[in-house]
């Protein structure tokens, strides 16, 4: 079975590159577009690994991944954060709410495939 | 890896966000406070920079990074937020367009106009960063102008050595003979090619006729031309050295001064305002520059506005390039205001949409096929399923026609920029007051109102609000208020726009009418005739026409883009209390409810939504319905129209007669017909040219037996029956205007 990926963002653009790219790899891909979004498709399933954007209306990822981990079923599922350099101050934050990686906007598909073969479940 | 469905959703998001940027710009300048807005409009443009990385577009990431940057610090308070920081945001903003669009052509390579544009923004913005407001303030005070400091850079820059562009600028105007004569304007630009390159060219077209006035041996054309080059004056001359006699020819070199260039303007028969506009696109002048060069007092157009203007006018020119068949679907627009966070939108092409809905009626057509023989087999299993089937086919019918609905919401707040900035320039306040956004009408519909709307609230800025000091004399609040509204009416939609104003003044319009020939005489009119009145071709004198917009848009102008789309417009005005500019249309285009109608041998169909009742004659009135043009229903006068003395059907004397009513703007008529044959779901097919001239019907339909029927023009009926027994203005205006 193919591994599902769930992808959290509010630019339209930004989840429709990566789910293209993850997509053309042979993955599922399930798109949120911000961390309320996301934390409401969870629901139970079986998630390899999160991409998650820090910066979004309602729900920013830095508190999706808070709440996230409080769950039992995703307690351990990878996270990795997509951000922009001006955001550095926020990555030592994410790493104590528990993401494992960090890929900085702009980024190559290539370099967030290799990210997600890394991570993924 | 496809990315085209990846680049069209960034389309679509970007410009969705850079509508939001706007909107929640001039909500902030009302309440700069409000932090959840300063977050949305960071949001924005963090995420415009983080998906334009993304895709390579380099040159909007690198921009928007600084405007990026100067919010972060507005956010976390060090910043004041105030009117010329916001000036400053929807400048960048309109940048970021310009960009996007850009790079999404795949246009990588910038005007240099544009580059420069972009360079002084950058400046600006980096000013504010590193804390050195204070030097650019100061020369916003020199300036003595409350807009951005943006302009006095350049301002500097240019005073030294002449414009910045350092390409030469040529100007020609070919005569009317040129052609005649054997030149072939083709064939000097082509030679032109040979001692530089044309980096930039417009053709002027001013003096083109009508089509129908055209001699096709006359030449009608002019061009702007930006042209790079090391050659020098002579070898330039010498290209055009032929065609002398039969052109006027002006040549500045790079870096030419300011005056020169207004000398160029001047001596052009174009105005100001299309020449501004020419030389800005061109890059020959950058946009501070127009605005030094046509600074001028005497000047009616404020000139700062060329901006605008010059973004208005590209939208124009794209909604005219969108054939109606394959007009491919601007990006999409947000259907919800802009404080919703998302809205997912699909793009659709509109060559599809418009495919959908002539399917539609199609099936429409064929389903009233069906029903007709259902009923005459008189199969009941066949007749139910035939019912919930037509409800099927009405329910598709609304959901494809509301496919190409928008809500006029976003019409109308892109005036908020226009009235801002023009209340601005002339020094009037003034606030723009928006209700019933949430109508919705055609898309296509919408595209075509933006022209005329932008020509009434422009007048209503202009004329409509008094200055400060009258409306302090007159006992109003200072502040002037302009007000768009919409909402449905009878199977229109009604458009207003508003204002507190002086009113409209009828002493003025009578001079004026007669002294263009119009009406003989103030003998008969009413108010409302006389307001019309501005309405007609050739009132709008030329001082209107430079001042408004640069278009040559007068009112009658905007009356023939109403018309044009089925509608109308009138006017109400008292005087010391403002006027009202009321725009009816026609709700739908495609497919409405329709009733059916029978005089003598032919059908017709009545727009459903305009028949308030039906009303069968008593046989004693009868005599009264030979005798006279009205009725007395309910106390109240019907007036009456025959449809068979109308279309000239041959009426049958024998059956009894049917009053249908239908009402239209306020007014109610009688039609009389020979049978009332109930309702019938109509797709609406327009007539051909022929029958363009034709009076009272709006189009036809094919009928499930296959029939055709007419439809009739309800409007069109109801105003023949106000205007009987009246001095017909309109007729007289139509008259006079041939004879110009």
């Amino acid at each position: 079975m193919s591994k599902t990926i769930l992808v959290v963002d509010d630019s339209a653009a930004i989840r429709s590159v990566v789910g293209i790219a993850l997509r053309g790899d042979g993955y599922e891909v399930i798109e949120a577009e911000n961390g309320q979004d996301a934390l409401s498709k969870l629901n139970g399933q079986k998630i390899s690994m999160i991409i998650c954007d820090v910066n979004m209306p309602q729900m920013d990822g830095i508190t999706f991944v808070k709440e996230m981990k409080k769950l039992p079923n995703y307690k351990f599922t990878p996270v990795c954060m997509l951000t922009t350099e001006s955001e550095q101050g926020k990555m030592d934050e994410g790493k104590a709410a528990g993401a494992k990686a960090w890929i900085v906007k702009p980024f190559q598909p290539p370099k967030l495939l290799q990210a997600v073969k890394m991570l993924a479940q | 890896m496809d990315m085209e469905p990846a680049i069209q959703a960034f389309a679509t998001e970007s410009s969705e966000l850079l509508e939001q940027v706007e909107n929640s710009l001039l909500e902030l300048e009302t309440n700069p406070d409000d932090s959840e807005r300063v977050n949305e409009l960071f949001r924005a443009f963090h995420t415009i920079k983080g998906s334009s990385g993304m895709f390579g577009f380099s040159k909007v990431e690198s921009f928007t990074h600084g405007v990026e940057s100067l919010l972060g610090k507005v956010r976390e308070g060090s910043q004041e937020l105030n009117e010329d920081l916001i000036s400053l945001f929807l400048s960048c903003r309109d940048h970021i367009s310009m960009l996007v669009g850009n790079a999404l052509d795949g246009n990588e390579e910038l005007e240099q106009e544009q580059v420069q544009a972009g360079d002084v923004l950058s400046a600006q913005v980096n000013a504010h960063l590193s804390g050195s407001i204070a030097v650019s303030d100061e020369l916003v005070a020199e300036d003595g102008k409350t807009s951005s400091g943006k302009d006095t850079q350049s301002q500097v820059e240019t005073e030294v050595d002449g414009v910045a562009a350092a390409h030469w600028h040529i100007s020609l105007r070919f005569q009317p003979d040129a052609l005649r004569n054997g030149m072939d304007p083709l064939s000097f630009l082509r030679y032109l090619e040979h001692l530089g390159e044309i980096t930039g060219l417009k053709v002027v077209d001013t003096t083109m006729p009508d089509p129908a006035e055209m001699d096709p041996e006359s030449c009608y054309l002019g061009f702007e031309i930006a042209f790079d080059s090391e050659s020098d004056r002579e070898a330039i001359e010498e290209v055009f050295d032929f065609v002398q006699d039969d052109c006027d020819i002006r040549i500045l070199p790079p870096h030419a001064s300011l005056s020169a260039y207004r000398e160029l303007v001047e001596q052009v028969p174009e105005s100001e305002q299309q020449m501004a506009v020419l030389l800005v696109e061109l890059g020959s002048i950058c946009q501070t520059e127009a605005e030094q060069l046509f600074k001028s007092p005497g000047n009616l157009e404020p000139a700062a506005d060329t901006a605008t203007e010059a973004a208005a006018q590209t939208s124009v020119s794209t909604a005219k390039q969108q054939k109606p068949g394959k007009d491919t679907a601007p990006v999409s627009k947000s259907k919800q205001s802009a404080a919703q966070p998302t809205t997912a939108s699909v793009r659709v092409d509109a060559a599809k949409l418009e495919a959908l809905i002539n399917q539609v009626g199609e099936l429409v057509i064929n389903g009233a096929g069906i029903e007709e023989h259902a009923h005459r087999i008189g199969d009941n299993a066949l007749l139910e399923s035939m019912e919930i089937m037509s409800r099927l086919v009405e329910d598709i019918r609304d959901t494809s026609l509301g496919l190409r609905m928008v809500q006029i919401g976003d019409t109308f707040n892109r005036f908020r920029r226009v009235v801002r900035e023009l209340s601005k320039e002339i020094g009037k306040q003034i606030e723009l007051c928006i209700t019933g956004g949430d109508a919705e009408l055609d898309k296509s519909v919408v595209e075509k109102l933006t022209d005329p709307l932008t020509h009434l609230v422009r007048n209503a800025i202009d004329h409509g609000i008094e200055t400060s000091e009258a409306r302090i004399a007159a006992g109003k609040p200072e502040k002037g208020t302009v007000t768009l509204n919409a909402y449905h009416d009878s199977g229109s939609i009604v458009i207003e726009i508003s204002d507190d104003g002086g009113g409209l003044s009828k002493e003025n319009i009578l001079a004026k009418a007669q002294e263009r020939g119009l009406i003989d005489s103030a003998k008969g009119l009413s108010d409302q005739d006389i307001f019309h009145l501005i309405f007609e071709p050739g009132f709008s004198t030329a001082e209107h026409i430079t001042n408004l917009s640069g278009r040559g848009v007068g009112m009658d102008v905007v009356r023939r883009n109403i018309e044009a789309l089925r509608g109308q417009v009138e006017v109400e005005s008292s005087a010391g209390q403002g006027s009202v500019f009321r725009i009816r249309l026609p709700l739908t285009l495609a497919i409405i409810d329709g009733f059916q109608v029978r005089v003598g041998d032919a059908r017709y169909v009545i727009p459903l939504d305009m028949v308030d009742e039906c009303v069968e004659l008593p046989r004693e009135k009868w005599d009264m319905l030979q005798e006279s043009d009205y009725i007395e229903l309910r106390q109240q006068v019907l007036p009456l129209l025959r449809l068979s003395n109308l279309f000239g059907g041959n009426a049958s004397i024998d059956s009894r007669p049917d009053i249908v009513v239908v009402r239209y703007a306020g007014q109610v008529v009688g039609l009389v017909v020979d049978q009332l044959l109930g309702e019938h779901q109509t797709v609406i097919k327009p007539l051909g040219a022929i029958f363009q001239n034709l009076r009272g019907i709006s189009g036809a339909t094919i009928l499930g037996s296959g029939e055709v029927a007419m439809i009739i023009d309800v409007p069109e009926l109801v105003l023949k029956v106000m205007n009987r027994g009246k001095p017909q203005v309109r007729e007289m205006a139509s008259v006079s205007e041939q004879l110009h």
